[in-house]
């Protein structure tokens, strides 16, 4: 709804001043990725914070978050490494893009 | 919606304390899911829980304003097993239709609810309640399908007539999907 409205403001702006909504649609364009990448897709916890399952499972345990790592893979996609090896487990697809799940590098 | 949410944190937190919660992913992830699914409900559904305390099991109802089963109120039970969100939620439909995607015996036929697929199509845990509700609402308009039938006498019988098949549709929701 908001993308169309945006659309038909951007068509009647074009009209008068082209190159300044261009700029601004970008922008919208890019915060919206940027969210959408520090996010776990499986459990919907930030990558840079312990998965839903550590932080069910180790309540008392202020260790337990240490152990819970970020995964990224080929296609640049990341998750909590305890998230993504559930789900390899069934399925070796990206959720995300359905590529073929190979680890690109692992960390923090 | 937001004093249920506010009930089941209180419940989680009482729970925490003292016995050992034996799905604590899937109900962490249903108390969200729960309050997005009651936001983002299509206009002809409703929502409804057995049991107010347990978010896993409810009844999904869809009354279609178009297409061939308008008029007709059908019953989709919904469970999402303690292994959500890594398996979809176990759906049947408990309301007798005649559809070439819902068996007469209640098997439904959406790529969402597979949970081992092979074209990519099936479950994911990207996956949301939201999307098996918009999923199943589209099950009597979008996502009808012809081609892949799971009732198979239903899809022949509409290649065959339009018409034929209307009435039978008809038949069954007078039959059985009356309110
Ligand atoms: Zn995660
Ligand atoms: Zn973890
Ligand atoms: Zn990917």
């Amino acid at each position: 709804m908001a993308d169309e409205n945006d659309n038909e403001r951007m068509d009647d702006n074009q009209k008068s001043d082209k190159m300044f909504t261009l700029k601004k649609w970008n922008a919208v364009a890019m915060w919206s990725w940027d969210v959408e990448c520090d996010t776990c897709a499986i459990c919907r916890v930030q990558v840079m914070d312990a998965c839903l399952r550590c932080q069910a499972e180790s309540k008392k345990d202020s260790y337990g978050k240490q152990d819970c790592v970020v995964v990224w893979g080929e296609c640049n996609h990341s998750f909590h490494y305890c998230c993504m090896s559930l789900w390899v487990k069934q399925n070796n697809r990206c959720p995300l893009c359905q590529q073929e799940w190979s680890i690109q590098r692992m960390g923090k | 919606m937001i004093t249920l949410s506010q009930r089941l944190k209180r419940k989680n937190q009482n729970e925490d304390t003292s016995t050992p919660n034996r799905a604590p992913i899937r109900d962490r992830l249903l108390v969200k899911e729960a309050q997005e699914m009651s936001q983002l409900l299509p206009v002809s559904c409703s929502i409804h829980y057995t049991n107010e305390n347990d978010l896993s099991k409810f009844t999904l109802i869809v009354q279609p304003t178009e297409g061939y089963w308008e008029g007709g109120t059908f019953r989709f039970d919904i469970n999402v097993t303690e292994e959500y969100n890594m398996v979809p939620p176990i759906v049947k439909c408990s309301t007798k239709l005649w559809h070439p995607n819902i068996s007469e015996n209640g098997e439904v036929c959406l790529s969402l609810l597979r949970r081992h697929s092979v074209d990519g199509m099936g479950w994911s845990p990207i996956r949301r309640l939201n999307d098996v509700v918009w999923g199943l609402h589209a099950l009597f308009t979008d996502l009808l399908n012809f081609e892949d039938p799971l009732n198979v006498e239903a899809a022949d019988q509409f290649r065959h007539s339009k018409e034929d098949f209307k009435l039978k549709v008809m038949e069954y929701v007078a039959n059985y999907a009356r309110e």
